[in-house]
């Protein structure tokens, strides 16, 4: 083959980008943890005192970690329910397939902008359109964005509105489950409902896994929508505080820079312990045989 | 039949809140508050005008500012990723396949670990406050993922062809620019249209590293209306969100079938 030096020019940039933007900032920022620094003075050694805070002593993350696990534990089965319901009716040889497909992942597409954030935030504001569209009905509804009982489920709602990518998936997974499987179940008196469960739920165990996690891995890192919809602050009392926007402020508020980095790694720790415990517990529930 | 009816309304109730905003800005704020219609009285581009002209910086400076980030993004990480997947598909050299595994391992560490001393490094550097902190790292294959999508697809490309090249004396540079690229267009659509949706979308790196309006992307423009205060001028900043969106949707028309393709096969947004 080619001379060898040649593989390692190419692999330059890669090289600088690896050990000065991911390796070295992820071992910095687990040295920085065990530090107090806000910019200006040199860190200064603490110790375990910030991972000892965030178990003992900040009422205000313990809420944050609350109102994210209500988030992701809401949003996550109602997309994936969603995306999945809507697949298996496009999955049916429906006419103008492609047409539906695009209009459902319209959403998902623009649902990352900050202009989607904003129309969330009129449509269920105190005089917004949801507000309108209930007073036809007879129904006084109350500010959902500013009452912090309802703020976190327009959240909720907006992510599970963007249920089209893992629709798109669910869908390419259906298809690869061959129709003679269907038919054979028919002909031996398999009902509609029985074959979902039978047939195309364990064959879609392994599309539900990856599905599963990935989204439950978005919504943990979930920051645009609760900083646009609550101006910043994760308010109404803290309502939408998601662990990302509170990162964020010790951060980039309070410069709090050790404790935030003890906040990142935290939240690492946490990804890492739902998706092993997916990949630990997928032995029982996905079946990967065709 | 029934499955029509049943995909058609439920298409229409998902996509009624992004044609309401539609037609809001072409109505004035008043209207905004008491119409549920999707067809404006009137096709009024006085929101336009208001929103484009800004409140102390025009919105065209916003787009002209996410144009240029998000191009560099594309041609960075075309460029970079490009290169980085070369290497580890058609080169042979010590370390290699260790090389490989370790990009493989970044796609699983989270921004958030990384944020904050990269944050720190560009304040050292001096370039918080700059666009060299969103533009830069793309130049340096951080984007793992994307090494990834073009590995798979260099895999697919016959080596018979690059064979053949250095028989015939070919460098490895002359391969990669005049046989590799030029095959691989489909997977630098893909993860060119990618590049630049996310790029554009951003909101959290301009959010942090711009601190000059002059500099703002138009998704921190877009902000800047909610900041002004209880006077909010809905119809401007619907008329602004709708423009911010056309690119992001003329990307999808075009490329619609790579990106369902790319969404489909990795779990993409």
């Amino acid at each position: 083959m080619m001379r060898p030096a040649a593989g390692h020019w190419f692999l330059l940039p890669w090289f600088l980008g690896f050990f000065g933007l991911t390796l070295g900032p992820a071992l910095a920022s687990l040295v920085l943890s065990f530090t107090a620094y806000d910019l200006i003075e040199p860190p200064r050694w603490v110790g375990v005192a910030n991972y000892v805070r965030i178990v003992t002593a900040d009422s205000k993350l313990a809420e944050s970690v609350r109102i994210t696990l209500l988030y992701v534990v809401l949003s996550v089965p109602f997309k994936l329910g969603f995306a999945l319901a809507v697949a298996m009716v496009l999955n049916r040889g429906i006419a103008g397939l492609s047409v539906y497909r695009a209009l459902f992942y319209l959403p998902s597409l623009l649902g990352a902008s900050v202009a989607v954030a904003v129309l969330w935030r009129q449509v269920f504001s105190g005089d917004g359109l949801l507000h309108q569209a209930l007073l036809l009905v007879g129904i006084h509804s109350p500010s959902f964005v500013s009452d912090p009982d309802y703020a976190i489920y327009t959240l909720v709602a907006l992510s599970v509105w963007q249920f089209g990518s893992p629709m798109i998936i669910f869908l390419a997974g259906l298809r690869q489950i061959p129709r003679d499987v269907y038919e054979a179940a028919s002909l031996d008196g398999a009902r509609r409902f029985q074959q979902f469960w039978r047939i195309t739920l364990p064959l879609l165990t392994p599309v539900l896994f990856f599905n599963l996690v990935v989204q439950t891995i978005d919504a943990f890192k979930a920051f645009t929508p609760a900083f646009i919809i609550s101006g910043g602050t994760g308010g109404p009392i803290n309502s939408t505080l998601f662990y990302t926007l509170y990162l964020y402020q010790e951060a980039f508020g309070y410069f709090r820079m050790g404790y935030a980095a003890a906040l990142a790694w935290l939240l690492v720790l946490a990804i890492a312990a739902v998706t092993a415990t997916a990949f630990l517990t997928a032995r029982r529930w996905v079946h990967y045989e065709a | 039949m029934f499955a029509h009816a049943a995909l058609c309304t439920a298409s229409l109730v998902m996509l009624y809140p992004l044609l309401w905003m539609l037609a809001s800005s072409f109505r004035d704020n008043a209207d905004i508050f008491t119409s549920l219609s999707l067809i404006p009285a009137k096709f009024d581009l006085a929101a336009y005008a208001r929103g484009w002209r800004g409140l102390h910086t025009g919105f065209g400076r916003f787009f002209i500012n996410s144009t240029v980030i998000s191009l560099l993004a594309v041609i960075g990480n075309l460029l970079s990723c490009s290169l980085a997947a070369f290497a580890v598909t058609r080169l042979k050299f010590r370390g290699r396949d260790l090389c490989f595994a370790m990009m493989l391992g970044t796609m699983m560490i989270p921004y958030q670990v990384t944020l904050i001393p990269q944050y720190i490094l560009f304040l050292h550097l001096d370039w918080v406050g700059t666009i060299l902190p969103l533009v830069v790292p793309k130049f340096l294959a951080v984007d793992a993922f994307f090494i990834f999508l073009m590995v798979q697809f260099f895999r697919g490309i016959p080596k018979e062809l690059d064979e053949a090249a250095v028989m015939d004396g070919c460098s490895a540079w002359r391969i990669y620019w005049n046989i590799m690229l030029p095959l691989s267009l489909p997977v630098l659509g893909t993860v060119g249209v990618f590049t630049f949706i996310f790029a554009w979308d951003d909101f959290f790196g301009p959010l942090i590293y711009l601190t000059d309006v002059e500099q703002f992307t138009v998704q921190l423009g877009l902000r800047g209306f909610l900041d002004a205060g209880g006077t909010s001028d809905w119809a401007a900043m619907f008329a602004m969100a709708v423009l911010t969106l056309v690119p992001v949707l003329l990307l999808f028309v075009f490329f619609q079938r790579s990106l369902i393709q790319g969404i489909a096969t990795t779990g993409l947004k």
